[in-house]
Order: structure tokens, then sequence, then C-alpha cells
């Protein structure tokens, strides 16, 4: 599972570092998200979905 | 700027049908709760897009879908002169007041200071503030949460982000208080006067005593793409901003959040089970703040348009009710229910879009914090029986008093 952000839609709710950190994190400058492991790691798959499923801006995207 | 320019004109373009007597600032006798006083708009026969001649006529959206799309359509739905009832001039607040993407240049200098990685460094002076606030009242086994808490950690957070004097917290706070709660015209053209004085003698004293951090100097020391100054006038109506946003909107959403969690065993108690585990306590933290939004923004209508079918003139305003937005039943299950476990929750409490509350992560640290300290002291508690609770609405809902009791074994 592979996970991407349409950073341009991003408004930095870091809703998704919230949910899974150790896929999402965010830039010191604007607060955006940075995609920390683009291949989501075999274990965290349901709570890297549920992560991109509570972005208020529908800016995160999963590729299978 | 004709004095008139922004002022709506007569509601002749909105049909009857779509017309209800609602005044978001006023409250039926007896009610203490105000989120639930709009949200029984949505349970009666109110169409979503409805109309309300008070505080000179204004539209409310009440549907999710609505309101995320006039958050994110600036062509559309300004923040530019947008207040209720239509004062002019109205302080053009930067950045909020301003669309994007002129907006980016204030958003750009402010949001270093609030990304997360910066609000986790603030953690410790929230904790501290949060214990001492504590300490003189654990013991007593009672308080007014209002006068004794949540009026006084937020506003004096802001004040330590601005370089303020603390000491000046309770004249503040008046000020904020009238900002947000007066629709009488001359009461609040005096009081923005008030407020810029405020912000105005604090950036000259700053101006001669430059700090390193607060957001003043942060300010003063600004420069744009030539190397030039910001221009006074943006400073102050920056300062403004930050002024009525930062002292009201806090302490309104924790004083709504601690009522529900004085009426609710199991919510302190799954609360108290989470404190050490960030990941749970961040998502019942968002449940919260899901049910808890204080928040009613404005939104002044471009040009004429028509929205899902409704005729809507330039310079009629809208209303965007977050809380409304965060009970819609196809966005979220159960959406009356408490669910401090909550799956998916998009909430809008800080809105959506290029404006979203830039405090957002500011507001979310100091709940959390205090729910910490103050869980891990007073674990159980309940409102103080026979005493009246005082609500109040407008751009901003809330309590003026929430007295609380609790066993000091």
């Amino acid at each position: 599972m592979k996970v991407d952000v349409v950073i341009d839609l991003c408004q930095g709710h870091a809703r998704c570092q919230d949910r899974c950190p150790e896929v999402f994190g965010t830039d010191e400058i604007e607060g955006k998200c940075v995609i920390l492991q683009p291949d989501v790691p075999a274990g965290l798959e349901q709570k890297a979905r549920l992560a991109v499923r509570n972005c208020p801006e529908g800016a995160l995207i999963i590729l299978d | 700027m004709s004095s008139a320019h922004y002022a709506p004109g007569p509601a002749d373009h909105v049909p009857p049908e779509l017309v209800r007597d609602f005044d978001i600032f006023s409250l039926p006798a007896g009610v203490e709760d105000p989120i639930a006083h709009w949200a029984a708009l949505v349970d009666g026969d109110t169409p979503p897009i409805f109309y309300t001649p008070r505080n000179g006529g204004h539209w409310v959206l009440l549907d999710y879908e609505h309101i995320r799309e006039a958050y994110r359509d600036h062509a559309r739905f300004s923040t530019y002169q947008t207040p209720v009832p239509p004062i002019e001039p109205y302080p053009v607040m930067q950045p909020q007041g301003v669309d994007p993407p002129e907006h980016k240049r204030f958003r750009s200098l402010l949001a270093p200071l609030f990304t997360p990685a910066a609000i986790a460094r603030m953690e410790n002076g929230i904790r501290r503030r949060a214990r001492e606030l504590i300490a003189p009242f654990a013991g007593r086994g009672r308080c007014d949460f209002v006068r004794e808490f949540s009026a006084v950690l937020p506003t004096g957070m802001f004040l330590h982000l601005m370089g303020m004097p603390e000491e000046r917290l309770a004249e503040f706070h008046a000020l904020s208080d009238v900002f947000m709660r007066s629709n009488d015209e001359a009461v609040r053209a005096a009081n923005i006067a008030d407020i810029y004085a405020v912000i105005d003698d604090h950036l000259a004293w700053r101006a001669t005593h430059p700090g390193d951090t607060d957001l003043a100097s942060v300010l003063l020391g600004a420069r744009d793409e030539h190397g030039q100054p910001f221009p006074h006038q943006d400073l102050l109506n920056c300062g403004f901003l930050l002024f009525v946003a930062g002292l009201d909107t806090v302490t309104s959403t924790m004083t709504c959040i601690w009522r529900f969690l004085a009426t609710d065993e199991t919510a302190r108690h799954h609360l108290r089970a989470s404190l050490a585990n960030r990941e749970r306590l961040s998502a019942a933290t968002e449940e919260l703040l899901r049910i808890n939004a204080v928040a009613n923004l404005y939104r002044r209508v471009q040009q004429d348009l028509a929205f899902h079918g409704v005729r809507m003139r330039r310079n009629d305003r809208v209303v965007l009710p977050n809380s409304i937005a965060n009970r819609n039943a196809r966005v979220f299950a159960n959406p009356t229910t408490i669910d401090l476990e909550r799956e998916v929750n998009t909430h809008m409490t800080f809105g959506v879009g290029p404006h979203r509350c830039i405090g957002a992560h500011l507001a979310k640290a100091e709940i959390m914090v205090s729910l910490q300290e103050w869980l891990a002291r007073i674990p159980d508690f309940r409102l103080e029986p026979g005493v009246r609770i005082e609500a109040y609405t407008g751009p901003v809902m809330g309590m003026r008093n929430l007295p609380l009791r609790w066993s000091n074994s």
C-alpha cells in the first residue's frame, strides 16, 4: 500500500499525523503534510487508511 | 471606500419560504446550551439554506457540504468585510479578512509559529500554567471553571505569545467579550477603536523592547519581498485578529467541553484511561471538539450568484455554523452520539480551506494538556446544583460561568 498527499489541498490540519505518526508528519514552515513512509509498512495499513479517511480536506490518497 | 460599499442590499430576492426568524445573538430565556439551541434548527422544517432578517439580514447554511464549499470558494464567498450586523469600515484582519492568494503574506509570517512542531515546544509552558491554575482550588472541592480556569489559561498563553503583560488579562478579556457579544453598532465601533489602541501601544512598546519569539516582535521584524517592513496598519490588523481570535474561542470551547464532562461519567472514565496514550487522547479530543464547535463564521457573497438553487446577491452575508456541519448524519455515523473512539471524524470545528484556523493546534494542545492535568487532580466532578449557567451566542458561543463541584477527599 502506498500513500500520497495532494499538497495544494492540504491545509495543515495534521489529522493524519495525529492518527498515524509513523507514516505522516508535518513540516516546520507551513505545518503541511509530509509523507514519511510512502510505502506503508506491513501492519500499519489499517492505521494509515484511517488517517487518510480523517483528512478534512480530502488531500490524502491511497495508491494500491 | 464608500461607506456603503459592502452593505447588503434589501432582501427582495429572498423567497418567503426561505425566511426564518433567527437571531444569532440571542438565546431564549433559560437556555444553558447554546450549541443545542442552534442544533435544533435542523430538527424542524428549516430549509438547509435559510435567510433571517435579524442583524441586518443574512443567510445561514446548515448542510455540511454547503458549508465546506463556502469555506473553500473565496471567489464566491469572501472573508473581506463580513461583519454581522454590517458595520463599515470593518477591520481588515490580517490574514483572516483577506482572500487567497493575498492572505498568504501574513499567513506565511504566522504559520511557522503555529505548526504542530512549534506548538509541541509550548506544551511544557501550557502544562505549568494549567497546574498553577488548578492547585489553588483542587482541594476546595469547587470552582467556577470559567473565572478560575478556562478564561485564564488560553488568555495567558495568548498574552505570552504576543509578549503582552499578563496583569492586563481581565481588561483584555472585557474588550474581547464586547467584540464577540455586542450587536450594538456604536458600542462595537468604540470597542474596535479600544482594541486597536491596545495593539498600537503594544507594538510601540515592542518596537523599543524587541523580543526574540513573541508574535509582536516577529511582526515588527518581518520584511516584505523588497526588504521593507510591512505597513503599520497591516501589523495592527494582524494584532487585532490575534487578539479577538485568541482570547475567546478556546475559553468557550473548554467551557462547553467541561460542562459535558461534568454530566457524563463514562466519558470521564474513558478520558482518565486515555491520558497517557497520545493517540487515544487525541482522537477523544477531536470528538470533544466536533461536538463542541463554538464558532459561527461569516462570509460575504462576492457577486450575484445561485448557490444550490438559491439566489444570493453581492454583499449578502452568509453565516457558517460549524457545530451544525459537525452533526450531519450523512458524514458522521450516529452524529449526536459522543463517541470518544470515533474512527472517522472530519469535523469542521476549525473550518477548512485556506483560512483554516491557524491556532487549531494550539487550541487542541491547551485542551489535551488541560484534560491531563485536570483529570489527574480532579478525576470526578459535577455541575454545582441550583446555580444557573449563563450562556451566550453569536460568532462564538459559550457560557459566562460554569460552577463545578467535586469531593475533595
